[in-house]
């Protein structure tokens, strides 16, 4: 917590500073760039082995130095607290970092690349592009995308004669009574549903009901956000009332914060319907086996008729502001590599997150990966369905805000407060962080 | 009921009461290494013990150009090493001049040394990472050893030592015309090696699980340190338990050995100076 009120205040400072790294006036061997990234586990692999793919295509020319710089939370404390140094090229942050990063004045809209190099647009995936657009300019350049969907246990939905996935949460409290499993002695042996107790979720279904997160048409307007709206469209309420009637009837166990638990739960069959990104797909395949058939649906909608659609999570790709023209010139060359169809086919099929170019689809891999994981189609309608206006909202205390979400659904789960309660205190809190992020930096 | 035989069952009576206590607090480690050898759709079927040892996760993590965990654990045995030596030559020093020199101000002195201790880590972190920036210290071990080279918790544990040792020692070494230096090097170190012993598993320790600072002042893959290392075994969106664990193991199994080596002096020397007799 200390360490990121200082980092705040290590921008505020940084902002003003701006000092440039001086162009290089001769340059010797390939140009250098340096690219932070917080991808780990499979996902770091597969990225690690797109860059040396690039490397080797432009030796001699461009050469990229990939960092690890820690989880998503650790890499964007540490890009705040260097200011406006510019350790990087090219940094790789996570959605909710990007209203922060837009206002940094530390980095190149891809935009500008876009409109120069004449690159067509439309290439990029929209629903996707649309999250990371603000006034009609793209500013980072889309990479790791995914959207939440729904998992189902197919096998044991067959044994209960149900046959298609739940759309909505009425449909997931009719079909969770038919799974759930109860022992002898009364214990529960098998939950029908189980969610973790993850903030993005929360975001999900404001979107889900075409509402806004935040105002000033959800932070994306010309102003910023200055509050959060889901207490006055009623939109909070209702998300947790649904939520409130899953712990309290018993529907579902409370399952923790973040989403390991859920996971955990969903894999070892003790619950049979769960939330969870499309990019944990693989994961769940691999850890599952053979034991039961997993089902994919669209994310549940609070109420039937919602009209409103899914945003992506995820991350993007910043090109920093060096000041060194041919630096960031060869860092345009490598974004456009990075989303380039083939790339963008291995990407999807060694991690789970969606291609973000509209070509990939045509590539060989990705309809290899598709035979292999026809879940994954589901996943892929979903984001097509939705639509642009439904992007979600971007706010510059995102991160603290989910947590505070994750916090006030903890004390509902307790039974501290009642689900107005846990409004009342979270857009209390929340406004207070913008607030004093409002004070300090606009 | 003869002596002897009084002996053995009091060893029995131990053994039984410390057998159980050592499983409970070994499982959650042979469960890590379980996991780390499991085939994957194992993991959550709440097995205590693998169906079949499986090595890839062990090869990944030391061949995947990834991850670098050999350079990783060289840099951070060499960080470490350095730390914990730095630290017991600085600390012996602090602390001889704190209990056996006397000079104007050692109890304000003293005071000022502890008071750092009150002050957490996470509030000197940014200050410290902006003067490391300033020197351009980034991107070498200099950054990751300079700040830890000194520590109030070691100056003090040293000090209570050392008021232990009988005065009447100091002076009759002065008498016979021994510097401080010396007498410091020949008669207080030597006599002191539980402490000193205690105070090195310790910051070794410490400086081995460190993970904020080194993620801060490193970039480069040649000066990562360990824990980073651990930390990119795993994502959010594509967990895999048993690479995860793998890594733990790797990373467990030094600093795990440094205990057991030093477990004598560990604990003797924790319990020294608690009391002054």
């Amino acid at each position: 917590m200390a360490f990121a009120l200082l980092s705040g205040v290590c921008f505020a400072n940084g902002a003003s500073e701006t000092t440039a790294t001086p162009a290089a006036a001769k340059r010797s061997g390939p140009i250098e760039l340096t690219f932070w990234h917080a991808m780990g586990g499979v996902n770091g692999e597969a990225l690690v082995s797109m860059v040396n793919e690039f490397n080797k295509q432009n030796e001699g020319k461009i050469h990229v130095n990939y960092e690890y710089q820690g989880k998503y939370d650790d890499e964007f404390s540490k890009i705040q607290a260097s200011g406006g140094k510019y350790p990087c090229d090219i940094i790789q942050v996570y959605d909710i970092g990007t209203r922060y990063m837009i206002d940094s004045g530390w980095i190149v809209p891809v935009q500008n690349y876009i409109k120069k190099d004449n690159y067509d647009i439309s290439k990029i995936e929209p629903n996707i592009a649309a999250y990371y657009t603000v006034d009609n300019t793209l500013y980072s350049m889309p990479f790791n995308s995914s959207t939440p969907v729904l998992y189902y246990n197919k096998t044991a939905f067959k044994e209960a004669g149900i046959d298609k996935a739940p759309a909505c949460f009425e449909d997931v409290f009719a079909d969770a009574a038919k799974l759930k499993q109860v022992n002898a002695d009364g214990s529960v042996k098998r939950y029908g549903f189980g969610m973790g107790n993850y903030g993005w979720f929360f975001e999900q279904w404001v979107g889900k009901m075409g509402k806004h997160y935040v105002n000033n048409n959800n932070g994306r307007g010309k102003d910023h956000a200055t509050a959060v709206e889901f207490d006055s469209n009623g939109a909070g309420i209702q998300i947790l009332n649904v939520w409130d009637k899953v712990l309290k009837e018993g529907i579902g166990p409370y399952l923790n914060m973040g989403n390991e638990d859920a996971k955990a739960a969903f894999i070892s069959g003790n619950i049979c319907i769960t939330l969870e990104s499309t990019a944990a797909l693989k994961s769940l395949l691999t850890n599952v086996g053979d034991k039961f058939e997993i089902g994919v649906g669209y994310f549940p909608s609070i109420n039937r008729n919602d009209v409103g659609g899914v945003s992506v999570g995820g991350g993007s790709l910043w090109m920093m502001n060096t000041g060194d023209q041919a630096r960031m010139d060869a860092t345009w060359e490598f974004l456009k590599f990075m989303i380039s169809p083939e790339e963008q086919a291995f990407w999807n099929s060694k991690t789970g997150y969606f291609p973000v170019t509209v070509a990939a689809a045509d590539t060989q891999t990705f309809k290899d990966n598709i035979a292999k994981y026809p879940q994954f189609q589901v996943a892929i309608d979903q984001l097509h369905s939705s639509a642009p206006q439904y992007a979600g909202a971007l706010l510059s205390v995102f991160s603290e805000s989910r947590q505070i979400v994750q916090n006030y659904i903890a004390r509902l789960a307790n039974k501290e407060l009642d689900a107005q309660g846990t409004l009342d205190g979270m857009v209390k809190e929340i406004n207070k962080a913008i607030d004093s992020y409002n004070l300090a930096n606009y | 009921m003869n002596v002897l035989q009084r002996r053995k069952w009091q060893n029995i009576g131990r053994f039984a009461l410390n057998i159980p206590l050592l499983l409970i607090i070994l499982v959650p480690l042979l469960y890590t290494f379980a996991i780390s050898v499991m085939p994957p759709d194992e993991i959550y079927e709440n097995h205590l013990f693998p169906t079949s040892v499986n090595w890839a996760n062990y090869i990944l993590a030391f061949t995947n150009p990834a991850y670098h965990f050999l350079r990783m654990i060289f840099n951070s045995f060499l960080v470490s090493t350095s730390v914990m030596f730095a630290q017991m030559v600085t600390c012996s020093l602090a602390a001889f001049a704190f209990s056996f020199l006397e000079f104007k101000g050692k109890r304000v002195l003293f005071m000022c040394v502890l008071a750092t201790m009150m002050v957490p880590g996470e509030v000197t972190i940014m200050a410290n990472y902006l003067t490391i920036v300033d020197w351009g210290w980034l991107d070498s071990y200099k950054a990751l050893i300079f700040p830890y080279m000194t520590s109030a918790m070691g100056i003090f544990l040293l000090r209570q030592y050392y008021l232990t040792f009988a005065k009447e020692l100091y002076e009759a070494a002065k008498l016979d015309g021994c510097s401080n230096i010396r007498f410091l090097g020949s008669i207080v170190v030597p006599l002191s090696r539980p402490a000193l012993g205690a105070l090195g598993a310790y910051v070794f320790l410490n400086t081995w699980n460190q993970y904020m600072w080194p993620l801060l002042v490193t970039n480069n893959k040649n000066y990562r340190t360990v824990q980073i290392g651990i930390s990119m075994l795993y994502d959010i969106d594509a967990e895999s338990l048993g690479l995860m664990m793998a890594g733990v193991i790797i990373v467990i199994v030094p600093s795990l050995s440094i205990f057991v080596f030093m477990n004598k002096q560990l604990i003797n020397g924790l319990m020294a100076g608690a009391v002054k007799g």
